[in-house]
């Protein structure tokens, strides 16, 4: 598989929002369907003759929950009986379309899809009881599992009917498009609170991660990797040392690694760390984060800079404005961090790789390992495991890729397990950006004029010329630049900056960092303006009603208005997140204390509304927009990912500091009862943190932060520049 | 050679005397509900008990685990129905799920020596652990839930 089929298919995906994705119909034929051993309707599901519904779940789970929720929407449309269902993670393979999960997509672009294909295998099934009762399919009816026939009370199980009936119903596309499906007030599943099927597993420590998997005969890899993140050359290897090592089995010196493999991973680290290579550490050996601020600074004002977003004639309306604002906002480096080191176990055997691991992104790793190692897609086949966190840090396949060229050297299966100071050194960073924002107010404090120049690097570059647009910029980190304020004049100028540390996508990716600037700058034109910052922002939100209900939600439930101790303040935000053509709707509200001596800032509380459509499971949504809250807050007040000598500064948990529980404030999350299309609950959260918490602390103090994090050494200089 | 005592069973394992308990009980004997996360004790993932207290099993070494009685998450609970077991699921606390072990074992020793903590006793004693997913609001309700449940 090619990386342009992919970006193909990737495209038509993102563009066809609940199209079907993954179901690939015409029906299987009658002949195999008839008294055969399970009834696979389509690549979703398989009814097996002991009544057991397998829902085959082809995105990540990663905590989000997503086996339980799509298995919901399917067992929705089938009549299911919910103590019937499983789901299980299959192997790649082309009949699943894009296996990719990410961006919050989950939900959204399976939810009709998987409906239609509950639906029609209920329609098979009834269809086959009316025959073999030869009755009309009209007075049947499904429910529970079970097929009736209202006017003599007979019954099928659906077990039963797979066992014993012949199904010979197919649908084509057109017909699946036709499907009449439920409608929100009579579902019995979705909307239902059930427990996650994936949540018994990891409270006995049996859900097998990547990292638990074990083949027979199977040795320890573990590669030297390079001081310099990016750009660095090998120009020797000496593994005499390694070689004394007890467990030593081999060194595999390749163009694009060279590694250590022993019996045991103690044994590998030992050999590993007693090779000796030489580097040349190449043209990144001296970026720091000085060098990269330095290059965006000097970036910003390239008069070349690309038209991301546009509308309006911003100059004119600038020029002739009663008044302008302008304010500069970084973000530092964020790394994801996600509990499990990236690792990966291949076997090589007979032409075949087996690769065991946790991807987000199955469809990208096969065609990236079918180039890498020279063969047909259809010879790898990725076994999926429970991801450890993902984050986004397992769309990508560079673990998949070191783990298969190391095992086609050594002819046994190759376990790689990097330690967290490699796992934190070798991520793929949310990028350090520099925004730019100005905005001319009309006499009346109207916003009639808004420019956002965006410097940051863009991930899609790296991923290939596929992944930008025609610009070549990635639309995935630019999105939330285009907010939905009722701005007459707008644009959005894009930088993009190579800098010699890669980035990746980041939970929430780029709106963390384009939010944080647009509801930061929004509280300082408010300010401005002399109009309160919830009502200034809903005086533009004409065009955006769900968006100003859920901000009035958030304002309401955290007592926006009343008054608070000294040094204490509330912030609010809202987004638009994750993209504006499919946004889940999100408002928060931030009340922090901060202490004016030392700087340092304790968030108290966040209230959180939320509109995002149809919610399948409301527990497991409520669950999600709790961690995307409190990753924000981790974001927004501890993580400083910062370079020095062309590499990571940072090495492990100690210096990159994550939120741990004696900083977890209180946080209410309050959903929005809705029968809208569903959207997405992992990531929008994250993004009102930041600039909630911005205006909070300028609430409390009068001193604006305009980087991210929020360190106290930060808001000492905001607080003295106040003064 | 070394003879660990885990979860009631004599295990003998031929390594290095040196070598982390944490890669014995999860690359050697796999038992791999013990998880590794970062190898330098700032996560807890790796969470065991030692003769009943909550220690980091990557900074333990086979020398220093022989002798002593080794629990695992695997040891918790014969059937898995400790009361925090039941309360985790109750209280729907994992998400990935890969810190929970770790966070179970160390709540397990917290109640174990104090069955009735405050909040800041609970927040004391479970800082050592990360959760990235960040479900600390129902890792705090579900030891409270626990807690409860041992008393009554």
């Amino acid at each position: 598989m090619s990386r342009r089929v992919t970006r193909r298919a990737f495209l038509a995906s993102a563009a066809a929002a609940g199209a079907a994705l993954t179901i690939r119909f015409p029906l299987v034929g009658p002949g195999e369907a008839a008294g055969a051993a399970a009834y696979d309707p389509n690549a979703t599901l398989t009814i097996t003759p002991d009544g057991l519904v397998t829902v085959h779940i082809t995105k990540a789970e990663m905590g989000q929950g997503v086996g339980t929720a799509l298995a919901q929407i399917v067992a929705e449309e089938l009549e299911a009986d919910w103590k019937d269902v499983r789901v299980d993670y299959p192997i790649n393979d082309p009949k699943y379309g894009l296996m990719l999960t990410g961006g919050s997509w989950s939900v959204n672009w399976t939810f009709d899809a998987l409906s239609r294909a509950g639906a029609a295998a209920r329609l098979a099934l009834i269809d086959a009881a009316a025959k073999s009762w030869d009755v009309s399919p009209a007075d049947c009816v499904a429910e529970r599992g079970m097929i009736r026939h209202m006017p003599t009370g007979r019954s099928l199980r659906y077990g039963e009917i797979v066992a014993k009936v012949p199904i010979t119903k197919t649908f084509t596309e057109d017909e699946l498009k036709q499907i009449t499906l439920k409608k929100p007030a009579d579902y019995r599943v979705v909307g239902q609170w059930i427990p996650r099927l994936d949540i018994p597993d990891k409270v006995t420590g049996k859900a097998k991660f990547g990292m638990d998997t074990f083949l027979p005969n199977m040795v320890y890899a573990k590669v030297a990797y390079p001081p310099v993140r990016e750009g660095a050359t090998r120009t020797a290897v000496d593994d005499s040392g390694a070689k004394r090592v007890k467990g030593y089995v081999a060194t595999v010196t390749l163009p694009q690694l060279v590694a250590v493999v022993a019996t045991s991973y103690e044994a590998a680290v030992k050999a590993r760390d007693a090779l000796k290579v030489t580097w040349d550490a190449g043209p990144n050996a001296n970026v720091s984060t000085d060098s990269i601020f330095a290059k965006f600074t000097q970036a910003k004002d390239d008069p070349n800079a690309a038209a991301w977003h546009e509308q309006g004639d911003v100059k004119a309306a600038m020029s002739g404005a009663a008044r302008r604002h302008e304010a500069t906002y970084t973000t530092d480096y964020v790394a994801h961090m996600q509990m499990e080191p990236m690792n990966c176990v291949v076997r090589f055997a007979d032409g075949v790789y087996d690769v065991y691991t946790g991807s987000q992104f199955q469809t990208f790793a096969v065609g990236t390992l079918a180039a890498t190692l020279g063969v047909d897609a259809s010879k790898i086949r990725i076994h999926q495991q429970y991801l450890g966190g993902g984050f986004g840090r397992r769309l990508e396949p560079d673990i998949m890729v070191e783990t298969a060229l190391i095992a086609r050297e050594v002819k046994r299966p190759v376990k790689l397990i990097r330690s967290r100071e490699e796992d934190l050194r070798r991520d793929f960073y949310r990028s350090a950006t520099l925004q730019v924002v100005k905005a001319a107010l009309a006499s009346d404090g109207k916003i009639v004029a808004w420019e956002n120049t965006l410097v940051a690097s863009h991930p899609g570059k790296r991923w290939g010329p596929d992944f930008v647009d025609k610009k070549g910029l990635d639309q995935f980190a630019l999105n939330g630049a285009d907010h939905v304020y009722d701005i007459p004049n707008q644009l959005v100028r894009a930088v993009p900056v190579e800098t010699g540390i890669p980035v990746g996508y980041v939970r929430a990716v780029a709106p963390n960092y384009t939010f944080f600037a647009v509801e930061t700058f929004m509280d300082e034109l408010a300010k401005l303006a002399g109009v309160d910052p919830l009502q200034y922002r809903l005086s533009m939100l004409g065009s955006a009603p769900r968006l100003a209900r859920v901000l009035r939600l958030a304002a309401d439930k955290a007592g926006w208005g009343t008054s608070l101790p000294a040094n204490t303040g509330r912030g609010i935000a809202c987004v638009s997140a994750q993209e504006k053509k499919t946004p889940t709707w999100t408002a928060s509200v931030v009340q922090a204390r901060v202490d004016p001596a030392s700087g340092k800032v304790r968030v108290e509380k966040i209230v959180c509304a939320v509109d995002c459509g149809i919610v399948v499971n409301p527990d497991g949504a409520r669950s999600q927009i709790e961690g995307s809250i409190l990753f924000g807050v981790s974001n927004a007040l501890k993580e400083r990912g910062t370079v020095a000598n062309g590499a990571l500064v940072q090495s492990n948990f100690h210096d990159y500091q994550v939120l741990r529980m004696d900083e977890v404030p209180d946080v209410e999350v309050h959903i929005v009862a809705s029968t809208e299309y569903p959207t997405g609950l992992g990531e929008p959260g994250t993004t009102t943190v930041a600039p909630a918490l911005s205006n909070a602390i300028f609430a409390a103090t009068g001193a604006r932060v305009r980087q991210v994090p929020l360190l106290p050494d930060r808001v000492l200089a905001a607080l003295r520049a106040r003064a | 050679m070394a003879t660990l005592l885990i979860n009631g069973k004599s295990q003998t394992v031929d390594v290095d005397p040196g070598t982390p308990l944490l890669w014995v009980i999860r690359e050697r004997l796999q038992l791999t509900g013990t998880k590794f996360g970062c190898g330098v004790a700032q996560c807890g993932a790796c969470t065991v008990h030692l003769d009943g207290q909550a220690v980091r099993s990557c900074q333990t070494t086979v020398a220093q685990a022989a002798g002593k009685k080794i629990t695992t998450i695997e040891g918790l609970d014969p059937a898995g129905r400790h009361p925090l077991q039941v309360a985790w699921i109750a209280e729907q606390v994992p998400q990935c799920g890969y810190c929970q072990s770790g966070q179970l074992m160390s709540a397990a020793a917290l109640l174990a020596r104090n069955p009735n903590p405050s909040d800041q006793e609970i927040v004391t004693a479970m800082s050592g652990n990360i959760c990235r997913c960040a479900t600390y609001l129902r890792i705090k309700r579900a030891i409270k839930r626990a807690a409860q449940g041992v008393r009554s």
